[in-house]
This record gives structure tokens, sequence and C-alpha cells, in this order.
């Protein structure tokens, strides 16, 4: 039982293995993204960002000298999500470009939501959002928060290089 | 007993069998869109707390839901397929035939596997048959609603204006919630 628990891929160490990779891009974001004016933010909304921890991003830009690591590491991380651990929420499939939505945890106390998102000519990206026991209500809040928060667009800047200008 | 055992075997067979997997291959195939949305999900997004009035109307049907399948393409290859597999899937699940209509070129039918009351449903399944440039949507719904709440999320799906039409033209006073 143990073992096969140790054998097991996590999608930590997908991302701890190809952070360096050259084929990947790798961020790290933390709450401090957001660039909140304290005062506006109401104790509510900041009881909600709190379970938020951060955010790792690890995108794969897929060009002409890489369609075979792009189907391996693509089935890769497939294979990962479909731990029971992964519990799916939505699915978007167009044959071409699919993404999905998972979370780790109970419904009240979610501890990770994954998201994967791939196309056929441009790459796949995963976005782990990390936190510590956050809940449907306090995710909405975050959500509205998010679209009144100034964002610190430093942070992004890697991820330019996956946008063809 | 050996006898009964196969027998019950085989009866629930095609529930077990289809109760997953008989739109399942649409999805993944490059000329399906496929949205899929799961029983987590709609728990999750019942459980968001709010004040707002329709919002909590909106949550309280998504509570009762407990999958949500479309499938849209515009190929005629896969556009019949879908109809023998629905066409079978609507046998062996005993869903009835809700509504039909033909609105410009476009075959729209609705079957429902009713529950308690009149206007309760346990499953309801869309099929709309698009000719030519139109597209071909096959949506499955699962859960335990009724009838006259679907048209609040009908308004975000494809096919979304028949299936408000036809929900009017059915039983159940329109507007109230069931008998009473």
């Amino acid at each position: 039982m143990l073992a096969s628990c140790n054998s097991e891929p996590t999608l930590q160490q997908y991302f701890v293995e190809n952070t360096e990779s050259k084929d990947f891009i790798a961020l790290d974001l933390t709450t401090d993204i957001l660039k909140l004016n304290k005062a506006k933010v109401t104790s509510e909304e900041n009881a909600a960002l709190e379970t938020l921890k951060k955010m790792n991003i690890l995108a794969f830009k897929a060009d002409e000298k890489n369609p075979a690591k792009f189907e391996t590491e693509r089935s890769k991380i497939k294979g990962i999500l479909k731990n029971e651990k992964y519990q799916e929420l939505i699915k978007v499939n167009s044959g071409k470009e699919g993404g999905a939505v998972y979370f780790v945890g109970k419904d009240d106390a979610i501890d990770e939501f994954v998201l994967f998102a791939n196309k056929n000519d441009a790459g796949f990206a995963v976005v782990r959002v990390l936190g510590d026991n956050m809940t449907p209500t306090s995710i909405m809040t975050m959500l509205s928060v998010l679209k009144k928060a100034d964002l610190d667009i430093e942070q992004l800047k890697p991820l330019q290089k996956m946008v063809p200008n | 007993m050996k006898k009964f055992l196969i027998t019950v075997v085989l009866a629930l067979m095609p529930s077990v069998f289809f109760a997953q997997s008989a739109f399942d291959k649409y999805d993944g195939l490059d000329e399906v869109t496929a949205v899929i949305v799961n029983k987590k999900m709609f728990e999750m997004m019942g459980s968001v707390k709010s004040n707002d009035k329709e919002a909590q109307q909106y949550m309280s049907l998504v509570k009762k839901l407990d999958n949500l399948r479309v499938f849209v393409t515009s190929s005629p290859k896969i556009t019949s397929d879908m109809k023998l597999t629905s066409s079978k899937y609507l046998k062996s699940a005993a869903l009835e035939e809700l509504m039909r209509v033909n609105d410009g070129g476009k075959n729209i039918r609705i079957y429902v596997k009713s529950g308690g009351s009149a206007t309760k449903v346990k499953e309801l399944l869309m099929f709309i048959e698009g000719g030519g440039k139109d597209e071909t949507v096959l949506m499955s719904l699962k859960g335990d609603f009724d009838l006259n709440d679907v048209s609040a999320l009908t308004d975000n799906l494809p096919g979304g204006d028949a299936l408000k039409k036809g929900l009017k033209g059915s039983k159940g006073p329109k507007g109230s919630k069931g008998p009473k």
C-alpha cells in the first residue's frame, strides 16, 4: 500500500522536475500580486484571501522542434490528473483544444485547485492554486476581490512569451 | 437462485453501463466540442452563500443537479452516430418524449425521465439535429429537479430558446413551483 502511494507521480514532483527545463515556463505567484489597498478590503474579503497561499504556473510552449515532447508531457500530466485525488469539476474539450478544472480536498475545505488547459499548436499550461481550507464561498469572494484589484503585471511578464505578438 | 442472480445482473447492466459511458465516447473527438460539468461542481456552486435572491434561486436548482454533458458537432458522420446512440439510449433508459419542434430546418427533440410528480424530472435529454451548416447539439442533464426551474439555466445553453419554449408548453403551471 505504502509503496504504491509513493510511486504515484504527483503534480508537485512534476513541477519540480520541469521548472528548469527550457521547454517550460514556470511561474510562482504570491497573493502580493493583488496590489490591494488594505483600507478598501473588508474583513470578510480579507479572511477569504487569507485562505489562499500561492499560485504555481507551469506552461509548455509548443513549437516546430518539440511536438513529440509536447505529446509525452501532455499525456504525463493527463495521467497524473487521473488520480482520484484530483476531483474533476468541469471539462471542456474540442479535440484541438481543451481545459479542465480539478480540486483536491473536501468540498468545504479545499487544499488545491488545478487548472489544465491545452491547445494543439500552442502548448499547455497547468495552474495550481494552493490554499488552506478554501471554501466555495471564499473563492467567490476572492473572485470579486480580483475584479477590483490592480494586478501586478510585472509578476506575469514571463507568460507573455506564450502569447504570440 | 442462480437464474435470479443472472436476471438481476442483466437487468442492472444497462443502467450501470450507460450511467457513465453512453455519450462519453464523444468526449475528446477532434470534431466534437464537449462540455462536462460534474456533480461536485454543482455541489460547490450550490454551497456558495449569497444574499442575492435571484442567485439563491439559481443555487437551489444547481444543488439538485448531478451532471451536465453537452456535445456539439458539425460533422454529419458524428451527427448520425449521435442519432443512433441517443435513440438506443432512450429505449434502454426509458426516457419519454417531452416535445418535438421543427424550427427552420432544425429538428429539436427533448426527452425526459420523470420523477415523482408531473414536473419533477430525473433526466433531461435534448437533441438538436442540425442540417447543413447548423451544428448538432446533444445535451444530457441529470439530477432530481423541477422542469420549471430549468428555464433559469437554459439561457446559457445552446438550444436554450427552444428548451424554454418547450418547457412553457409542458404540463404544470408556468411560473409556480409545482402543485399547490
